[in-house]
């Protein structure tokens, strides 16, 4: 079976930084991938070269058996198809969500793809009612909150019903609660024929939303295993900067050991 | 500086409103050209800048405050094209949804602030800062220079429009209908604060802008420096072209002082104009004072389609002037166009603007 | 007046974001102007802003001033509003540019004051001035109290301005107000950290300083937003949707708007 992803050797630089190193994987149909890593490893990046918005300095990056190029995104025959099935969540939502209104963001993509007006019509409506914006179709995007700006920004492509979802930080700078809706509904897409693609330094959802981690640090693949493995790999954690050690106390006991902390929990 | 409706009559609008879009025109088309699909994001966010900019109250030397344009810096980072482009963009969401400026006067604000103001912006930082590194002090001190001559060639041209409406826009009784004064009181009441207030702080903020960013993040002063990636010296045909267009538009404007002049230029006379004339004038050849025979016999040969610079149509003298300059200027273009053109053709080669 | 700069710009960059809280509220009620389509009240609006301009009578703009405060208080705009958002202001900025003009003017004197003389065409002139300022910005304060600003956009893209401008205008829009609290953050954040008074030099290099990291951002976040446009499909020929339709009051609204406009433009000349 041809992967849906392939990328041999990748390597990306810009004003002079590697971003990414020679970096070959495989993606298959259905994947549910987790890309791990601190800042600035280039778990962006990655996932901006597998949209087709920037383009490889070295190395070739295939997409269902056909090479990935600039020249062939050019090409209306190839990039209309192409931006409907793959589909990009940006880590910041301001970036997103560019157009006037709740209702005109959802509906940019479709209107930009050239549906007919009353498919587009029903099937925004459709997305707004399942991501429960109905509400505040007619919001300004400052009027929004955080976790609302996510929701939407997840409306706006999930309206495509894309292949492949690519996720930047979907739950980063997020309540408890909107996080959990947000892990709750990539959920859902286990075992549909979805293939998600998180980008995330938040390790706690990791196992949630992956069934294979692949970390990177400083723009080379570390590592790549299902989760539990990934998780308990401590000397593999603290060398990709994901967890660190430190002093700390538990019930009065002063100990220091590799952990992590997530907004309200303190995990060993 | 934002000129509210009431001020300019309908046809100065008017003809601001053709310059402006002749503008906005070729700024589109240059930029699509180079920045392709780019242009929106960055323009927008740009104007969204620009925006922000002109909210700042900046503290003056002399303990005043002034607000700046954000023109020079535009034009700076982003070149002409862009900056007249970002700064309309601004001016029309400032008059539109913050009732800073006027609908009918738009055109105007655009012309002598995204246009006029970039241009001479971008002309003077150019002149000033050539050749210099993209690090030196030389470019904060073209910064700050070319913002206050962009400023107030803004504003001047603003004072001229202002100080024509009197003498061209008035009623029976002579009761200024627009702006109610003229050159002479409008043009230093409008330099003098320019020439103090606002001008400083557009050079404060385009010098500390330049100064910042040569420490912060240079590349963004690289597009307009001349100096390419590579050490390559850019071209600097294009400004010099646009910057004829703003002399044959402001000339265009101008046209209606001729108004001011009494009687009629010496020897453009007419037969009947003729005779008087030499009647009047104490000579000792009273043999003038007849029309010579072959000017009587030719002055009837060629009747102009718009005599005395006025088609018949057209009540106002003034607006028959500007009309008249309009024509003749777009008869000269086309024609000059159609002449380049052919030229080009001629030679085997497709013209490039 | 270190103080002032920072809070003197953020009073300012405060001002902005009632006025858009302000016309959204207003925008929703229910009243003349918000009934009608938004591109006849464009248009409407616009007409009766170009009619002003084309009056050379005192007595047909203060006609028109008195339609407007009529169909304000018909579209649920108070005259409070009204005077605090327009009336006071424009008589603060045109009303000292005008006031020299009572003196300055050449005619016939009709009083004295102190030895300056005022003329009837000075009175007259000012007068003119003044009301057709006043007039203008209200119309055009009205269209956007009662229009949301996508929808103004909207409108004019329907009166066939060119969509890529709209777009831009629509950006433009909506990142003004993202740039202007991240603004604010910095000013705040230099606001507490200050002790005491700055000096006017040490203002202005804390703007330049604002405004540049505010450069930097905005160019980033253009270049995000590019990549995020272009991975929803945009391909350089932006697409708009326009789902509006007449209906008999909305044309009765702008022949109103256009009889309106016609007439002044005729009794005023």
């Amino acid at each position: 079976m041809t992967p849906l992803f392939e990328l041999r050797d990748v390597c990306f630089d810009y004003d002079g930084i590697t971003a990414l190193r020679e970096v070959s994987l495989q993606i298959m149909r259905g994947d549910r991938l987790a890309l791990v890593g601190a800042n600035g490893s280039g778990k962006s990046t990655l996932l901006r070269i597998l949209d087709g918005l920037c383009s490889p300095s070295r190395g070739s990056l295939y997409f269902d058996g056909q090479q990935l190029t600039a020249e062939l995104l050019q090409r209306d025959d190839f990039a209309l198809p192409f931006r409907r099935r793959v589909a990009l969540v940006f880590q910041n939502p301001d970036v997103q969500l560019f157009n006037p209104t709740v209702f005109d963001e959802v509906a940019f993509a479709p209107l930009q793809l050239g549906w007919s007006k009353e498919q587009l019509l029903s099937r925004v409506e459709q997305t707004l009612e399942y991501m429960r914006l109905t509400a505040l179709r007619d919001r300004p995007p400052y009027r929004l909150s955080g976790g609302e700006k996510k929701r939407v920004a997840l409306a706006s492509v999930l309206v495509l019903d894309p292949e492949v979802l690519l996720l930047d930080e979907p739950t980063a700078a997020l309540d408890p609660r909107s996080q959990s809706q947000i892990v709750d509904l990539i959920q859902e897409w286990k075992g549909s024929s979805k293939t998600v693609i998180s980008a995330t330094h938040q390790l706690e959802i990791v196992e949630d939303i992956a069934d294979r981690v692949l970390v990177l640090e400083a723009g080379q693949v570390e590592a790549m295993a299902p989760p539990q493995e990934i998780l308990s790999n401590r000397e593999l954690l603290l060398r990709a900067n994901l967890v660190h050690a430190h002093r700390h106390s538990h019930n009065g006991v002063v100990h220091s050991h590799p952990h992590l902390h997530s907004h309200s929990k303190h995990e060993h | 500086m934002h000129i509210p409706d009431g001020y300019l009559s309908p046809s100065t609008c008017g003809v601001l409103y053709v310059g402006a879009m002749a503008g906005w025109y070729s700024s589109i088309k240059r930029l699509k050209r180079v920045l392709l699909s780019r242009v929106i994001p960055l323009i927008s966010v740009f104007a969204a800048f620009s925006f922000v900019v002109m909210m700042f109250n900046l503290p003056l030397p002399g303990g005043t405050t002034g607000h700046a344009l954000g023109v020079t810096i535009a034009a700076i980072v982003l070149g002409p094209s862009g900056a007249i482009l970002a700064l309309s963009i601004a001016l029309g969401i400032q008059a539109l949804f913050f009732g800073d400026g006027g609908i009918t006067t738009l055109g105007a604000n655009c012309f002598n602030m995204a246009i006029v103001g970039s241009l001479v912006a971008f002309a003077s930082y150019r002149m000033i800062a050539a050749g210099a590194g993209l690090t030196s002090r030389r470019r904060v001190v073209a910064a700050a220079v070319a913002g206050y001559l962009a400023v107030n060639a803004a504003a001047l041209i603003a004072a001229v429009e202002f100080g024509i409406q009197p003498m061209l826009f008035h009623d029976a009784s002579g009761t200024p209908l627009y702006a109610p004064y003229p050159l002479r009181i409008a043009i230093p009441a409008m330099m003098i604060g320019h020439l103090t207030f606002a001008g400083l702080a557009e050079a404060a903020i385009s010098g500390g802008l330049v100064a910042y960013l040569q420490v912060a993040d240079s590349g963004l002063l690289r597009a307009t420096s001349g100096v390419a990636a590579d050490g390559d010296l850019g071209r600097s045909t294009a400004p010099s072209l646009r910057r004829l267009w703003i002399m044959i538009a402001i000339f265009m404007l101008l046209t209606p002082l001729g108004i001011l002049a009494a009687g009629t230029a010496w020897g453009e006379w007419s037969p009947a104009q003729m005779t008087q004339t030499t009647a009047s004038a104490p000579s000792a050849n009273s043999a003038a004072s007849t029309v010579p025979a072959g000017l009587q016999r030719l002055s009837n040969f060629w009747t102009a389609p718009f005599p005395a610079y006025a088609p018949a149509f057209v009540k106002s003298r003034s607006f028959g002037y500007l009309l008249s300059a309009m024509f003749g200027v777009g008869l000269l273009l086309i024609v000059s166009l159609a002449a380049r053109s052919w030229a080009a053709k001629s030679r085997g080669k497709e013209s490039s603007a | 007046m270190s103080r002032s700069f920072l809070e003197s710009t953020t009073l300012g960059f405060g001002r902005a974001l009632t006025r858009a809280m302000l016309s959204e509220e207003t925008a929703r009620e229910r009243g003349l102007l918000q009934s009608l389509d938004p591109r006849v009240r464009v248009l409407g609006l616009f007409a009766l802003v170009l009619a002003v301009t084309l009056s050379h009578k005192l007595v047909v703009v203060a006609a028109l001033l008195a339609m407007s405060v009529v169909m304000a208080v018909l579209s649920r705009v108070t005259l409070f509003t009204l005077a605090k958002r327009v009336w006071l202001i424009v008589l603060g900025f045109t009303g000292v540019i005008a006031l020299p003009a009572l003196f300055l003017t050449p005619g016939r004197p009709v009083a004295a004051l102190g030895g300056l003389v005022i003329t009837s065409q000075g009175l007259h002139t000012a007068a003119l001035l003044i009301l057709r300022v006043e007039t203008a910005v209200t119309l055009t304060t009205l269209l956007v109290l009662c229009t949301p600003w996508a929808h103004v956009l909207k409108a004019l893209r329907a009166l066939r301005l060119p969509k890529e401008a709209i777009v831009m205008m629509a950006m433009t829009y909506r990142y003004l107000f993202l740039l202007v609290e991240t603004a604010n953050q910095m000013f705040e954040s230099r606001r507490s950290r200050t002790v005491g008074v700055l000096r006017p030099e040490e203002q202005r290099r804390v703007a330049a300083r604002t405004a540049g990291v505010l450069l930097s951002k905005s160019f980033a976040l253009s270049n995000d937003v590019y990549m995020a446009m272009q991975s929803r499909g945009f391909r350089g020929d932006v697409q708009v949707l326009s789902h509006w339709r007449l209906t008999m009051w909305d044309w009765v609204g702008l022949l109103s708007f256009l009889f309106a406009g016609s007439l002044a433009v005729w009794m005023g000349r």
